[in-house]
């Protein structure tokens, strides 16, 4: 890559998702359009009124089908539209990423975040440093892997199945 | 491990402590339902196999006088309480039998309005400890044989139940074998454990069996179930049973016992406990939440305090 | 199958630039249930708009996607044409191609994949977006105030001129609260009982108030435009329609050594009295605790003194149903009283103070009592003990307030002015006498504040000392202060004739408890919350509750009534129309499948999930399940993310509309 090139290719170009609250994160990154500021083209928004409202499935979901990283982010506490939805999502996430990393799920694809409607620049940094992590990573192959993988295929193990299965 | 040897293969406690609070379930029980003060008592009776129980609703005096407390009573019988099953009882106000374990299900319950406290009355057992699953239920409870739960066990004697059956003998020291496997895998590297769950999940058959025997899965319809929207892939295959583990485990966040019955019914051996171990061990660092022998107003994720941990957030 | 219609948007070149327009709605037509797909220069014009209406009709969409800006720029627009072309409006969704992606984005090609993407998921969405219809909720245009002070008054009369019903519920015997007890008003020196008294008696004579006083609420149920309100009247043992105010009662009740706490005890009353010669109504009340006849049965001087036979010694306790859309709280505030550390409160007292101890210290309340010319004194500063003039005078400020290690944190705000004035009005009526001040600050932004606060200093010739009191102490018939004075940095010692503590100003003692009946928050004071400390400054979270005065924070009289007009003006602006309209963006409860554990509820901060009964044909009680009150569902959706079995459901925001969404990853 020559050094004016404006925007650099890469071999693998991340699956990103951004669960975000409508009042505070939304209207940031609107506020990071208008203000012009750029920032890799990975991320796809998915409104909610409210973290509050974010089920920690969708976020499973979103590795099933296919996003190399998930962010999910909402105003900053005490901030909340509704008073208390992303105090209420703050414990769900807290337990829900312990979860995930229990199970063997990188929590480097998994990120949380407080931006307001003020914080356009925030915006663009966390939707920044979040690519270019997960691109560092490569792709999320495990739910893809499990995807493709098909059911315990009955090796017989040990001696007590191999006897089990020839008496059939 | 010098002491765990030592108590491995000897009995674990002196049988009669078993009878006592056998002879102390009985009585009660008869009493209950000569006095009319109960429709039916949900305890254990003896099952066809040498040692072992079987869930019994009794409501005559005659099968109370039947019913039972040993080392193979391992149902939690608070399930009978929750709203899916509670069809399997006379109306009326009932008596249950509870281990301390169970208790803390039937707490649950009450906390989640599935029950009121003045519907039931609950005899509580000074519970040794049971048999785990794949124990020889013909010899003794030992060490060995008994539940992995048992061995950590810290509400071997019920509290706040209307009477309790039984005195607690000493109970030995054992090795906390599913605290060792829990910190064994937390050592793992992420790519470890997921090659560890993945293991055990594609064994998974989706029996579900492990939501059946849970007293905490009382939903009508439960979002697994589900197809439209699919949330969770009904079919037997590894990514569904991925998914359907780890959303169990969520959705038991907070309210889990620690019955551990999931995991005894599970045909294909999968540690199911260790998932909810986890989830009570996370709450309870990150807010002293545990789950108690008396019905809590706020669960620990139905709640929030402002100062809550967010040092994972950016 | 569906059929969606897809509009890219051009934005002149806002969004052309940078993606392939043309591409997008080629790659927009090939998606499944969609009918037709076109771009645009400015589809928010009124040829774009028309463009639309046109292809709605001419390809019979069943719904909309504007690919274009951000909802939060023509969303309403675009649902407004949407519903012109004869659609519902919720059916017309916004994909942001604009803000999110060619604004923000340089490459043409990565620009134009992600707005494919983008419109891809909206379609998605809007295939499973529901007709939704606005909410209308009645309103019962009648308003309750609780509290009669200033605030209290003021938002009743303001809601009353406006031709609406308001019932004034004052759990004292007469209003008038605070601002009646004071003596004068900073910064303008005008009595206070000469301004009050005609608002008050203005609330007594106006034909839409309904005045209970002597009574509090005892339950709040129901919500916005629609609260059941029941109020207990206590047994006043005088009865109110007969009572002319004679006063015959009064000057003849043999029992008048009852110190009178609207006095701050340095006066004397009867057993049935009026706290304050101009007291609304005019109606006495028996003090039962005091009052010779409930004590020991014998007496009855005032029933047989009063010729209408007004006096009711058998009267009970009544209770009133009030039905009413909208509610102002207004309870004000009480002073810390420093004496001793309340049981069961961090707040600590202040037991080196000697208040209560020492006569001669005083609160400032106490002191707008010597100096009211209707107090106990008749205007004259008297020291408590004595009866003496006092010659020097101590006053210390923020006493209470700002002090952490004491429990409190905040400034009472009132204080800095309110000493000021004290030590005018001191220096005013004992020209010979001395006023010290010790101070942290002064604290005096407002109309006229620092030029009032520099008076004081220049022309009253207060000595003000920067510093602390450490200690108080009484020898002989002084109070010895000990101070320090940071700003010389030395100690310093004052003999003092009287001393005067500014205490912090609190929440009304039960502030909590109405709290809870009304559902809705305080702080860890007591303190009511606002919605929004910058932008909903009157309304509480829980909808239909508005806040005005000091039960929010402390606040002189302008603030105070500021808030009451404006909270009068939000019950305006709700009782202007007869149905309340709101956006149809609430949670819905799955009869069917809910089990009843409540989550919803738990988590629901605007209390709007109530327990609803399921019932079968005999009557029998076959489940509980959640209900969600839609006039008061805030719309967040924590409630469906909490519910283990999705029975209660977002409109707008379902499961089924944003797994869709992920689905097209």
């Amino acid at each position: 890559m020559t050094a004016t090139a404006t925007t650099t290719k890469h071999d693998f170009e991340p699956k990103l998702v951004a669960f975000v609250c409508t009042w505070c994160t939304y209207a940031g990154a609107d506020l990071a359009g208008t203000s012009r500021m750029q920032y890799p083209s990975n991320v796809r928004v998915v409104k909610f009124p409210c973290t509050g409202r974010i089920d920690p499935v969708f976020i499973l979901r979103a590795f099933q089908k296919g996003a190399d990283g998930v962010l999910v982010s909402g105003c900053h506490p005490g901030d909340c539209h509704y008073m208390a939805g992303n105090f209420h999502a703050r414990r769900r996430f807290a337990a829900f990423r312990q979860l995930l990393d229990f199970v063997g799920v990188d929590l480097k694809r998994l990120q949380f975040s407080w931006v307001s409607a003020a914080e356009g620049g925030k915006w663009v940094e966390v939707v920044t440093e979040l690519t270019e992590r997960v691109r560092e990573m490569g792709p999320m192959r495990e739910f893809i892997d499990l995807d493709a993988s098909e059911h315990w295929s009955a090796e017989l193990a040990d001696a007590e199945l191999k006897a089990a299965y020839h008496s059939l | 491990m010098t002491q765990g040897q030592q108590t491995e293969s000897t009995p674990l406690v002196d049988p009669a402590c078993y009878a006592a609070a056998t002879a102390a379930i009985r009585a009660e029980a008869v009493r209950l339902l000569e006095a009319g003060e109960v429709t039916a008592v949900v305890g254990y009776r003896a099952g066809r196999r040498a040692g072992s129980a079987m869930p019994e609703v009794a409501t005559t005096a005659e099968a109370a006088a039947q019913l039972i407390f040993t080392p193979g009573c391992q149902n939690n019988l608070a399930l009978f309480l929750s709203k899916a099953k509670r069809e399997a009882l006379p109306k009326g106000k009932v008596a249950v039998v509870v281990k301390g374990c169970d208790l803390r299900a039937l707490a649950g319950l009450i906390g989640e309005s599935q029950l009121k406290r003045d519907e039931v009355h609950v005899i509580g057992v000074a519970c040794p400890g049971v048999y785990g699953a794949g124990a020889d239920l013909a010899k003794p409870l030992a060490a060995e044989s008994l539940a992995r739960k048992c061995r950590e066990c810290k509400v071997h004697l019920p509290e706040g139940t209307d009477v309790v059956a039984g005195t607690l003998p000493p109970l030995p020291d054992l090795a906390p074998l599913e605290a060792e496997e829990l910190a064994r895998l937390e050592a793992m590297t992420p790519q470890e454990r997921w090659a560890f769950w993945t293991e055990q999940f594609a064994r998974c058959i989706r029996c579900l069996a492990c939501r059946q025997v849970c007293p905490f899965c009382f939903c009508t319809q439960c979002l697994c179930d589900r197809n439209r929207p699919q949330a969770v892939d009904t079919s037997p295959r590894p990514a569904g049973n991925t998914a359907w583990h780890i959303v169990r485990a969520m959705h038991l966040a907070g309210r889990c016992a620690g019955c551990a019955e999931c995991e005894r019914v599970c045909p294909m051996d999968i540690p199911l406990n260790l998932l909810n171990r986890k989830m009570a061990q996370e709450l309870f660092e990150l807010y002293g939440f545990e789950t108690t022998m008396q019905p809590q107003e706020q669960g620990a994720l139905t709640s929030y305090r402002d100062g809550d941990d967010q040092s994972f957030i950016k | 199958m569906s059929r969606i219609g897809v509009f890219v948007c051009h934005c002149g070149e806002n969004i052309s630039r940078t993606v392939d327009v043309e591409k997008v709605a080629e790659a927009a037509r090939g998606l499944l249930g969609v009918a037709h797909a076109c771009d645009y220069k400015y589809m928010c014009s009124d040829p774009g708009q028309a463009l639309l209406k046109k292809a709605v009709a001419e390809h019979r969409l069943d719904g909309v996607v504007v690919a274009a800006c951000s909802p939060r720029m023509h969303e309403k627009t675009f649902r407004k044409a949407t519903e012109q072309a004869g659609l519902n409006p919720f059916l017309c969704e916004m994909a942001n191609i604009r803000e999110h992606c060619s604004w923000v984005h340089e490459d043409r090609d990565e620009a134009t994949a992600k707005a494919i993407d983008i419109v891809h998921m909206l379609v998605e969405r809007v295939k499973r977006n529901r007709k939704l219809q606005p909410i209308s909720v009645p309103v019962t245009k009648t308003s309750l105030v609780i509290g009669g002070g200033i605030a209290g008054i003021q938002a009743a009369l303001d809601i009353a001129d406006a031709g609406h019903r308001v019932v004034l519920v004052e759990r004292e015997p007469s209003i008038g609260g605070h601002m009646a007890q004071l003596s004068e008003t900073f910064p303008t020196l005008d009595c206070s009982q000469c301004i009050m008294t005609p608002k008050m008696v203005d609330v007594a004579n106006h034909p839409n108030i309904t005045l209970h006083t002597y009574s509090e609420v005892e339950e709040v149920d129901g919500y916005i435009g629609n609260f059941q309100v029941k109020i207990r009247k206590k047994a006043r043992s005088v009865d109110m329609a007969r009572c002319t105010g004679c006063g015959v009662c009064m000057a003849k009740c043999p029992q008048k050594k009852i110190p009178n706490s609207f006095d701050r005890d340095l006066g004397m009353r009867p057993a049935i009295y009026v706290p304050f010669p101009q007291a609304v109504p005019n109606v006495p009340v028996i003090d039962r605790v005091n009052c010779t006849w409930f004590k020991s049965g014998k007496c009855g001087v005032c029933q047989k003194v009063c010729g209408p036979g007004a006096v009711d010694y058998a009267q009970q306790d009544e209770f009133v149903v009030e039905q009413v859309g909208a509610i102002v709280v207004a309870t004000g505030f009480n002073l810390y009283d420093i004496s001793e550390k309340p049981k069961g409160s961090p707040i600590k007292g202040y037991g080196e103070f000697g208040h209560g101890k020492i006569p001669d210290v005083i609160d400032g309340m106490t002191f707008e009592r010597l100096a009211s010319a209707s107090g106990p004194t008749g205007g004259k500063i008297l020291r408590p003990s004595d009866g003496r003039e006092p010659k020097q005078v101590v006053f210390v400020q923020c006493v209470g307030s700002r002090a952490r290690e004491k429990g409190i944190s905040y400034c009472s705000k009132i204080c800095c002015m309110y000493t000021a004035k004290h030590t005018m009005l001191y220096k005013h009526k004992v020209h010979d006498g001395q006023a010290y001040v010790f101070f942290m600050d002064a604290r005096t932004p407002g109309k006229g504040y620092d030029e009032f606060w520099r008076r004081s200093i220049e022309q009253e010739e207060a000595v003000y000392i920067r510093g602390m009191v450490s200690r108080l102490y009484q020898k002989g018939d002084k109070i010895v202060v000990m101070g320090s004075d940071i700003a010389v940095g030395i100690q310093v010692e004052i003999e003092a004739d009287l001393v005067v503590l500014a205490t912090a100003v609190q929440p009304r003692q039960g502030a909590e408890l109405l709290a809870q009946k009304l559902g809705i928050s305080y702080d860890q004071y007591n303190f009511y919350s606002e919605a929004h400390a910058k932008l909903r400054p009157v309304e509480c979270a829980t909808a239909g509750i508005y806040l005005a005065g000091a039960c929010q924070g402390p606040k002189d009289i302008p603030d105070t009534v500021s808030q009451a007009s404006a909270a009068a003006a939000k019950v305006m602006t709700l009782f202007a129309k007869d149905q309340l309209e709101r956006e149809p963006i609430v949670a819905k409860v799955n009869e069917r499948f809910c089990v009843g554990c409540f989550a919803c509820k738990k988590v629901c901060a605007y209390g709007a999930i109530e327990e609803k009964e399921i019932r079968d044909r005999q009557g029998n009680l076959v489940k509980v399940v959640a209900y969600v009150n839609p006039g008061v569902c805030g719309g967040c959706g924590t409630c469906q993310a909490t519910c283990p079995s999705k029975s209660v459901e977002l409109d707008g925001y379902t499961d089924e509309q944003i797994l869709a969404m992920i689905e097209t990853l």
